[in-house]
């Protein structure tokens, strides 16, 4: 593609969520000068102030990529007319993709509002409502590929740029991201040509696949949580008795926590392989713990604190087999580019 | 009642706003965000560990208040290695985040997004040197990659934990973190003194920059000797005391429209707050009754230059600018860098920066593949 020719036009949006997947996206562009040769953003009301009003004489928009959960009206409506103006939409970030931590909200119910909020009155508008629980986006309406991470780290968030906007224009760069992906969308990444639409710019393994902790023997014989002392031997953490998620956490990030001391907390989802990622950390757990005494094993069940928000900490709405709303990612043909 | 509303809030959705409101003699101040909310709920039953994470929702500095709140309330101190990267990560996060912030003011003019690319304009004539651009997403890359060190993850740390940090620094850390420092510390001051001679110079000829900040004194924290260190605004060190005699020495003046407390030295009591020629603007009388020196003057030689420059005025406005602002400063480099001599020649030497260093564990294997000396992805800068 000629650079400058016939740029593509680019939406970014946060609903729900910290706006750190827009500061990893302003990031990238610190990394990769080119990326205004061939995208042109024409909505970031975070960045640019764009107002919503902008949209509308924008015509269609080539690519939007969302960031946060669905938690408000507002962020309803806003996924709602982007799905509609955009040809490809573009979950990014553990919220737009999973819900994220916002979806930890569904687990409590919404308690009162601060003694400090003042009345609705015309001055003080009142706040979008919330909607009965947190939704992923691809529960409100199609996605077409999804970007995981909190954040997404800058390689995949560039490999998923160069794929759906630059359509491989500048491959050069794409070694780490490319050997993480999964084959067919490297190798669309590396021919110019789009992805299979329900992609995801992750591996297809678990972190443990890369993370670069020593696994010697999984034997679980006590629960640890993150203040207490370990021992740092560069040993795997979940053998170390740490509740580490990669062994149900699809790969992608490279073990970052993992490698500075944290456990995994599971920002990239479950791997394809996985129906529920919650069961299977109860399965990898419970299989490996070096006690046959049921007394034993219940003195360490009872160790375990808050296995709901730790398993699915950051996929409750969207993975959870009890709790998930369906969505739909990359099966629609409306809105075909 | 009177009620102050803050709106629109950048960076947030309508109908996010403050809201201020005295009634009664007491204020009450209302932040109205769309989202996320409500934290608290999702707060509710998580472990406490759990929370320098959760928080980080709203900013990457609450990662770092939550684990200061659990270190509290687990009534554990950290050890010193641990409170030395966690005030790194912050510098470094606060760096990050201003540069940032500063890159994007400076280039307001236009949409950095729209043309061209960004680093700077190369292509595109600009008001300010595109090297000078070039330059902050550098030493923004050099911030970003302490951050990594320090916090484990280019954004939203992990590292801090109750009690301490989940992590060790080896040598060639220590090192990296060392060349960064340095790079970005004196990018720093030359940024600064750019700002100084030409954006705030412009600024008053212009008259949207009527005010002029006086030489700034500090207080701070000299951790080895546990003492405070009160220095003028040349940086001059005014004098010492001990944590307890703190209050001895520093008051503390609340007003009513702010939570937040005004500090000033008890000797030379409360200066009260003077109004600026800026409407709604004010500035605590002569920095906080501290001994605020008066701003020395320039060399002579660049008092005169500044006297040229300003005869130049700035590159002109429109249509113009892009027509010959690549030779406007073509033209200004020469003078600039005669300029940045003189100041160099007449300015004290600046002390370089002292790095403690702290039992770094056993040897392991290399963090990083580049040479310390190598500065960036963008190629060596051994000058730094």
């Amino acid at each position: 593609m000629k650079q400058g020719a016939n740029k593509k036009k680019v939406a970014v949006y946060t609903a729900t969520g910290c706006r750190t997947c827009e500061h990893a996206m302003v990031d990238l562009h610190y990394e990769v000068n080119p990326l205004t040769h061939w995208a042109e953003v024409v909505f970031w009301p975070y960045l640019l102030g764009s107002a919503w009003e902008d949209l509308n004489g924008e015509g269609r928009v080539d690519v939007c990529f969302f960031a946060g959960a669905v938690q408000t009206a507002d962020d309803q409506a806003a996924a709602v007319r982007l799905r509609d103006k955009s040809q490809i939409l573009v979950a990014v970030g553990a919220c737009a993709a999973f819900g994220g931590l916002p979806g930890l909200a569904n687990l409590s119910p919404a308690g009162p509002e601060p003694e400090a909020a003042p009345e609705p009155s015309p001055e003080m508008p009142p706040l979008p409502p919330l909607l009965p629980k947190v939704l992923a986006l691809g529960s409100v309406v199609p996605v077409d590929y999804v970007v995981p991470g909190c954040p997404p780290t800058p390689p995949l968030l560039w490999a998923a740029f160069q794929a759906v906007a630059g359509l491989g224009t500048a491959p050069a760069r794409l070694g780490y991201a490319a050997s993480r992906l999964p084959g067919p969308v490297a190798e669309a990444l590396a021919a110019g040509l789009l992805p299979p639409r329900g992609s995801v710019f992750a591996g297809d393994k678990a972190v443990c696949a890369s993370c670069s902790r020593v696994k010697e023997e999984k034997l679980f014989r006590r629960v640890l949580r993150p203040y207490q002392a370990y021992e740092e031997s560069g040993r795997c953490l979940l053998e170390q008795g740490l509740i580490c998620q990669g062994v149900a956490t699809r790969e992608g990030c490279g073990g970052l926590c993992t490698a500075v001391g944290v456990p995994c907390r599971g920002c990239f989802g479950k791997p394809p392989a996985i129906v529920d990622p919650g069961a299977k950390m109860v399965a990898a757990i419970s299989s490996t713990i070096d006690s046959s005494d049921a007394e034993e094993i219940a003195c360490l069940a009872e160790d375990f604190v808050d296995l709901a928000g730790t398993f699915y900490r950051y996929l409750l709405p969207s993975q959870c087999l009890l709790m998930a709303t369906p969505m739909t990612v990359g099966k629609h043909e409306d809105h075909n580019p | 009642m009177k009620t102050i509303t803050l709106e629109c809030l950048r960076g947030l959705e309508a109908p996010a706003r403050v809201a201020i409101r005295r009634q009664n003699g007491r204020c009450q101040a209302y932040l109205q965000t769309t989202s996320p909310r409500p934290l608290a709920q999702l707060c509710r039953r998580r472990p406490v560990e759990e929370l320098p994470r959760l928080v980080t929702l709203l900013s990457p500095a609450h990662h770092l208040a939550a684990a200061l709140a659990l270190d509290r309330l687990g009534e554990v101190t950290p050890p010193e290695m641990a409170q030395n990267m966690r005030e790194g990560l912050r510098l470094a996060l606060t760096y990050r985040r201003h540069l940032r912030k500063l890159y994007f003011l400076l280039l307001a003019w236009e949409n950095p997004w729209a043309n061209g690319d960004s680093l700077g304009s190369r292509r595109r004539s600009h008001t300010f040197p595109p090297r000078l651009m070039d330059d902050a997403w550098r030493h923004l890359s050099l911030a970003q990659e302490a951050v990594a060190i320090l916090g484990g993850r280019f954004d939203h740390p992990v590292t801090a934990v109750a009690g301490g940090v989940s992590r060790f620094l080896k040598e060639e850390h220590y090192a990296r973190l060392a060349v960064i420092a340095g790079a970005c510390r004196d990018f720093a001051l030359s940024f600064s003194d750019f700002l100084a001679s030409q954006v705030f110079l412009w600024g008053r000829e212009e008259g949207w920059l009527a005010a002029e900040l006086p030489p700034l004194p500090s207080l701070t924290l000299s951790t080895p000797e546990e003492q405070f260190v009160r220095r003028d605004g040349r940086g001059q060190e005014q004098e010492r005391f001990t944590a307890p005699a703190l209050w001895e020495k520093v008051g503390r003046h609340q007003e009513p429209w702010t939570y937040e407390d005004f500090a000033y030295f008890r000797e030379q009591g409360w200066q009260h707050l003077e109004p600026t020629s800026v409407d709604h603007l004010f500035a605590v009388g002569r920095c906080p009754g501290s001994t605020a020196a008066p701003r020395p003057a320039p060399p002579p030689r660049l008092a005169r230059w500044n006297a040229s420059a300003a005869s130049w005025g700035r590159c002109p406005a429109g249509s113009w600018r892009r027509r010959i602002g690549p030779s406007w400063w073509t033209s200004c480099r020469p003078l600039n860098r005669w300029s940045s001599s003189i100041h160099r020649r007449s300015s004290p030497a600046r002390p370089s920066a002292t790095y403690r260093r702290v039992g770094a564990g056993r040897p392991r294997r290399s963090w990083s593949r580049r040479p310390a000396g190598s500065l960036s992805r963008f190629g060596s800068t051994s000058g730094a």
